[in-house]
């Protein structure tokens, strides 16, 4: 690994172990409650009461921009956890069984992968309503797709090898093969996309409460500070600022993560 | 010599040109520039309850009477009407001399076969059941038109003012003419084009009936729906007026040197209806209890950016308007003590039902659910779309509480009829509200109608089915050179008769 790549790893890192301690520990940490309004004290900038200011409602956007953080990680954990569950299943299945079964896993696949990602999210989202957990749900769905078709594929080169073959020429069941020798041998793909997927979960996230359809107010929710803050652009920026900047942060350092694990766990020969 | 003659020759077409440019100066036509917010869904005045179409409208049509700047109903394609003793018969005298922007003179005839085409079923207009009580039309001669009435109908002078009684040519309307793209009425400007998402564009009707109206040669009505974009477009005077100016856009305005800004009272009842078959809300201390938990002018600040706050069913501008702000003030520990009472604990949870397009209703929503957890209530918000609220809220009445805003009447019975009855979505049940409104639409003038609207109101702001917060102040943004742009009260439509650019 090059040098400038640790050093951004370990800030990387670094950034989302903070990020993880301040999703957990938020009501430790915060200086405020973050749905508390103060009118009296709207739109405050920058000062040492309120670190980051207040939003148009006199809440104190450190306070929000923390306890977001939790929501936003949740959000990404449980959405990429029901999309590597799901995707095992139906990428594992196809994978094995082959044939008219592979045929028909793959095209309904395919065929979610097909619709624009936030477009099918909002559709999603819409049928099952409005609210955190129906998007954690909606992404898990859409998501799905991906890890299906990396299993598959695995699946498909890893049964033909030969310490499968003997595996299955010893008699031992097929669960068990895939338990202790399939599923050991493509998690190492899995995690490098479930890192690069949590980045774009964040994203969708955001945009779903941006769009009124994710987080409700007054849930402190990154992207629905955002949504707020645009009616105040040039009253108040730093109302969009920081949890811009949270967002951005997160996606990145995520990216990072998922460059260098992909690096560290399929190294090339 | 040549040098000479060369700069005269310069000079002269120099001259040539500046006096060219202030000739075209003299003569330019008067063009006001128009900030729409949305497109018209019809320009059929009789086919629609959209507040665009009549918006736009009000320049292509008149209507009998009118309001004026104080809600006063006064004479407009009427000269004048009389009312017989008993009520049921209306003749109205009408204006000698009007023509139609086709040239076809109006004739009592247009009027009849207007109000048949609004009553007729196959139209379908969302507005005949105000035309109801009418029982049929009398057209004695060519400027009088008689309405026969089953039963008296005080309301109706108001419908007849409004965009949706706009008069149509009879002769048209018996040729099939498309009244959806290609409105012609007797009104100040006649429409010119409409491209739809784009532009409405209407010129001056030279054979108007008001002398010396309309001023303006033409209005370019801009469809803009952002309301960045009009803004902007003031501030760089591509636009000259735009009325849907919300208060954090103040400070940018203001500091332009070349807007305007107009303040008025809007005739909307901004509200948190209660739905008062809810096992919770049944209970009239629950209600009075977050009545008290609201701090009315704080909320139409910060929400609305400031209004009257007001307490009973109808809107602060109102004639019939009446102050009942004493009967619950803003009083957080009466609240707690009303609730208490009621035996109201934080396990019981409530749910603010938002329509999530109407940003000043989810600011209101998100203040009062801070507002009443102070008190000890345990509130919590669901933004839906515009028609899940419909369907849900308005129309299903599935909801503890929910924001809205209804638009002012031109007449009260508009806005009171059916509130206590069942099939109101606040499930509010008060018979004497229900008698006193039936009563009232049958009783003819002002104080007599004044003192039973007084008891319903009275009986409404005791009762509280909703939480009255107040009427909004609208605020208008114009360049500064433009004067005179009306907007009629109540109905919120344009009025460009009288609007110059200087």
């Amino acid at each position: 690994m090059k040098k400038h790549k640790t050093a951004l790893f370990f800030i990387s890192i670094s950034y989302i172990f903070i990020l993880g301690v301040a999703g957990v520990a938020a009501p430790l940490m915060a200086p405020y409650n973050p749905t508390l309004q103060h009118l009296d004290d709207r739109f405050q900038p920058s000062s040492r009461s309120h670190l980051l200011g207040t939003d148009n409602f006199g809440r104190d956007i450190l306070s929000r921009v923390i306890y977001g953080s939790g929501s936003t990680l949740l959000v990404g954990i449980v959405a990429v956890s029901i999309a590597v569950f799901l995707g095992l299943i139906v990428g594992l299945v196809a994978g094995l069984a082959g044939r008219y079964i592979d045929n028909f896993l793959m095209l309904l696949m395919d065929s979610l992968l097909s619709f624009p990602t936030i477009l099918l999210a909002i559709a999603v989202v819409s049928f099952l309503g409005y609210g955190l957990l129906q998007v954690m749900l909606a992404i898990g769905v859409i998501f799905s797709p991906v890890f299906a078709r990396l299993v598959r594929a695995e699946t498909l080169v890893i049964k033909t090898e030969t310490y499968v073959e003997a595996s299955r020429a010893l008699g031992s069941p097929i669960i068990k093969t895939v338990f202790k020798h399939i599923i050991p041998n493509l998690l190492g793909k899995v995690i490098v996309q479930c890192s690069i997927m949590f980045a774009l979960t964040v994203v969708i996230e955001a945009s779903l409460s941006y769009l009124g359809l994710g987080s409700q107010p007054p849930e402190p929710s990154w992207g629905l500070m955002l949504k707020d803050a645009r009616n105040y652009l040039v009253q108040a920026p730093w109302m969009a600022i920081y949890p811009g900047l949270a967002l951005a942060l997160t996606v990145f350092c995520f990216n990072i993560l998922g460059d260098v694990l992909s690096e560290g766990l399929n190294p090339k020969l | 010599m040549r040098r000479l003659i060369n700069l005269t020759v310069c000079l002269s077409i120099t001259a040539l040109f500046l006096g060219g440019i202030t000739g075209v100066g003299l003569v330019e036509a008067k063009i006001l520039n128009f900030a729409l917010s949305g497109n018209p869904d019809t320009l059929d005045p009789h086919k629609t309850s959209g507040t665009l179409t009549f918006q736009t409208l009000k320049s292509v049509y008149d209507t009998l009477a009118e309001p004026d700047m104080n809600g006063k109903i006064i004479p407009a394609l009427a000269d004048r009407w009389e009312v017989s003793d008993d009520g049921l018969t209306w003749t109205f005298l009408l204006k000698k001399g009007v023509v139609f922007h086709n040239g076809d003179k109006l004739t009592s005839a247009d009027a009849k076969a207007t109000f048949e085409r609004i009553m007729d079923k196959k139209v379908a207009s969302p507005n005949a059941k105000e035309f109801a009580a009418i029982n049929n039309i009398e057209t004695p001669n060519d400027h009088t038109v008689v309405l026969k009435l089953k039963e008296p109908a005080a309301p109706l002078l108001a419908t007849l003012a409004s965009g949706w009684g706009a008069i149509l040519s009879n002769r048209l309307i018996h040729a099939g003419h498309d009244f959806a793209a290609k409105p012609v009425g007797t009104g100040p400007y006649r429409l010119k084009e409409w491209i739809r998402d784009s532009r409405i564009v209407l010129e001056k009707n030279e054979h108007y009936w008001m002398k010396g109206h309309p001023k303006l040669d033409k209005i370019v009505m801009h469809i803009i729906t952002e309301r960045a974009v009009q803004i902007q477009g003031l501030i760089s005077g591509q636009i000259d007026i735009s009325y849907i100016i919300a208060k954090d856009d103040m400070p940018v305005l203001q500091s332009s040197k070349d807007v305007k800004i107009e303040k008025s009272l809007s005739a909307l009842i901004l509200v948190m209806p209660m739905n008062c078959s809810n096992p919770i809300l049944k209970d009239i201390r629950v209600r009075q209890a977050i009545t008290h938990a609201i701090d009315k002018q704080k909320i139409l600040n910060i929400a609305y950016g400031t209004g009257e706050p007001i307490a009973t069913f109808m809107d602060y501008g109102n004639a019939y308007y009446k102050d009942f702000t004493y009967l619950y003030p803003y009083d957080p520990k009466k609240a707690r003590e009303l609730l208490t009472e009621a035996g109201i604990s934080s396990d019981k949870i409530l749910e603010v039902t938002l329509p999530q397009n109407y940003e000043p209703h989810v600011r209101a929503g998100e203040m009062y659910q801070a507002m009443l957890a102070k008190v000890g209530l345990n509130v919590k918000l669901k933004l839906v779309d515009w028609s899940t609220w419909i369907s849900d809220v308005y129309r299903g009445a599935k909801y503890d509480l929910t924001v809205i805003g209804h638009t002012g009447k031109l007449d009260p019975d508009g806005t009171l009829r059916g509130y206590g009855m069942k099939d109101r979505y606040v499930k509010w049940i008060n018979p004497r509200t229900v008698e006193l409104v039936n009563k009232a639409r049958k009783v003819s003038g002002f104080e007599n109608r004044k003192k039973l609207y007084d008891e319903a109101l009275e009986i409404m702001a005791k009762e509280v089915p909703f939480m009255y917060l107040g009427s909004p102040y609208r605020n208008i943004a114009l360049r500064k050179n433009v004067y005179d742009f009306r907007m009629t009260p109540k109905l919120d439509t344009l009025d460009f008769r009288w609007t110059t650019v200087k």
